[in-house]
């Protein structure tokens, strides 16, 4: 059911704690949180990076199908900010145009 | 928001949403019902022959390409008439002329009596298939990039000197401005500049050239970018662009209405609302077969909104899922914020707009009142 009570509320920023860690920090936290909690999601992501913005990228160990990447990418975050900073939110790295012709435009989708 | 343009065949409603007239569906919705979309926006395929500079299909990569067979896009619209779907726009991120499935999914959807609208650059849109198709489509879109041939060519194509995909498209769309006078087709025909704001010489070109052609509209819309600034898109120019889009507006006619979507320009790249609510409304669909709340979310970046592919599994099964409506959700929470974690303009801006200012008790939905615009069922 959607909630609709919502509409005004600001999404969370990583509090101070989180942005006080250097890159190399906020990712050892991530992957410590994992370890300790929840071994299947850890078996399943590689963290790429932990951004002090909250910004958490990961790649999928295996490919996914749509209906089971979604899943996994969402119980991924919501086990995050619960363990670490309810300002956390998880992103895959993106992926460029496949199409050869408009790749001929040069743009290259920015991370 | 802009009200409706009168045409001469009713009230063309270009620039804002027509939520009023599926008030049914607000009420569902607000009383937490699993809702149907009243629209999806699709595309049959991902490929596209052509190579526009202001694409947002260079942002929708996902992750694996399926191949969309015609059974599957079949299959599709059975569940679309089954849980309700009322008009299917073939937009999104690919050029669905090109695929098989064209011609037989049209056919379908009008036996099923779902409305279908379709944007396309109609280079491979030759004349047996736009007579296949045009008496089923309630809408064609054709895109325009410019006004001028070297200029349309450079900014769809591979350069000024390329003119020949110019000549194709008006050949094809005046044979179609033909056919509808000819058979008394009720089809809406209409071409569309995304507009760059460095594209501001074509503004003047491109009107004239919709009133030349006798197409009923000729609209120019902002152009969309990712929340990274991948076009590079700066907002803050548009306004410079004001003085000439109003002198393109004074040159509609009775026949063709020069239309600009100032509601989109003027908004920006900032949305007024925090949560996502359109997607509930008009669901995307990508070319690839997945199925996500938005095309904002097709790129393998937003791949925690990916719902599922209805080449793997049918649409029904993927719509009545607990993961479907947990996407929606998910948009509707705090831990989504519309203004920083997406694309800007998406399609569902007029309908997240009016259902943010509903939801926030600013302005509430009232159910439609007298004649319907056109293309009601296409939100």
């Amino acid at each position: 059911m959607i909630n609709l009570g919502h509409a005004y509320a600001d999404t969370p920023s990583p509090g101070p704690e989180w942005r006080q860690l250097s890159d190399a920090g906020r990712r050892t936290r991530v992957i410590d949180a994992l370890q300790a909690g929840a071994a299947a999601l850890n078996g399943a992501v590689v963290i790429a990076a932990a951004k002090e913005d909250g910004q958490i990228i990961v790649n999928l160990v295996e490919p996914q199908p749509a209906g089971k990447r979604g899943q996994l990418l969402l119980d991924l975050e919501a086990f995050l900010k619960e363990a670490i900073d309810p300002g956390l939110s998880v992103w895959l790295e993106a992926l460029g145009d496949r199409n050869s012709l408009r790749n001929l435009r040069g743009i290259e989708v920015k991370a | 928001m802009t009200a409706a343009v009168q045409t001469r065949e009713g009230a063309l409603i270009l620039d804002s949403h027509k939520l009023s007239y599926h008030y049914d569906r607000v009420q569902a919705w607000e009383a937490g019902e699993r809702i149907a979309p009243v629209s999806v926006d699709m595309a049959l395929t991902r490929a596209c022959g052509a190579m526009c500079s202001f694409c947002y299909a260079m942002m929708q990569e996902s992750q694996a390409r399926s191949s969309i067979k015609t059974t599957h896009a079949l299959n599709l619209l059975d569940d679309f008439a089954t849980i309700g779907v009322r008009s299917v726009s073939l937009v999104s991120d690919g050029e669905s002329t090109l695929s098989k499935a064209y011609v037989p999914f049209i056919q379908h959807a009008a036996e099923l009596g779902i409305d279908v609208g379709n944007a396309t650059n109609a280079w491979e849109w030759e004349p047996e298939k736009i007579e296949q198709v045009l008496p089923h489509l309630t809408w064609v879109r054709f895109t325009v990039a410019a006004g001028r041939p070297e200029s349309y060519a450079k900014i769809m194509y591979k350069g000024p000197e390329h003119t020949k995909v110019f000549d194709r498209a008006m050949r094809h769309i005046k044979y179609a401005v033909d056919l509808k006078k000819r058979l008394g087709l009720s089809v809406t025909l209409g071409i569309q500049m995304v507009l760059m704001p460095e594209f501001k010489d074509e503004i003047i070109p491109f009107a004239q050239l919709g009133v030349d052609l006798g197409v009923d509209y000729a609209v120019i819309k902002h152009c969309s970018d990712d929340e990274q600034h991948t076009l590079g898109i700066d907002y803050g120019k548009y306004e410079e662009l004001y003085e000439l889009l109003t002198q393109a507006e004074a040159m509609s006619n009775e026949q063709t209405k020069v239309i600009v979507k100032w509601s989109k320009i003027r908004d920006g790249d900032k949305p007024p609302y925090k949560r996502f609510y359109g997607p509930a409304f008009l669901l995307q669909i990508s070319g690839s077969g997945l199925v996500a709340p938005s095309g904002m979310f097709f790129n393998a970046r937003h791949s925690k909104l990916h719902i599922g592919n209805y080449t793997e599994e049918r649409f029904i099964d993927i719509w009545k899922s607990d993961r479907y409506w947990r996407a929606m959700n998910y948009l509707a929470s705090p831990a989504f914020d519309a203004q920083t974690m997406m694309g800007t303009l998406p399609i569902q801006h007029y309908v997240s707009v009016a259902l943010d200012r509903h939801a926030k008790g600013i302005e509430r939905i009232q159910p439609g009142k007298g004649p319907k615009p056109l293309h009601v069922n296409f939100l």
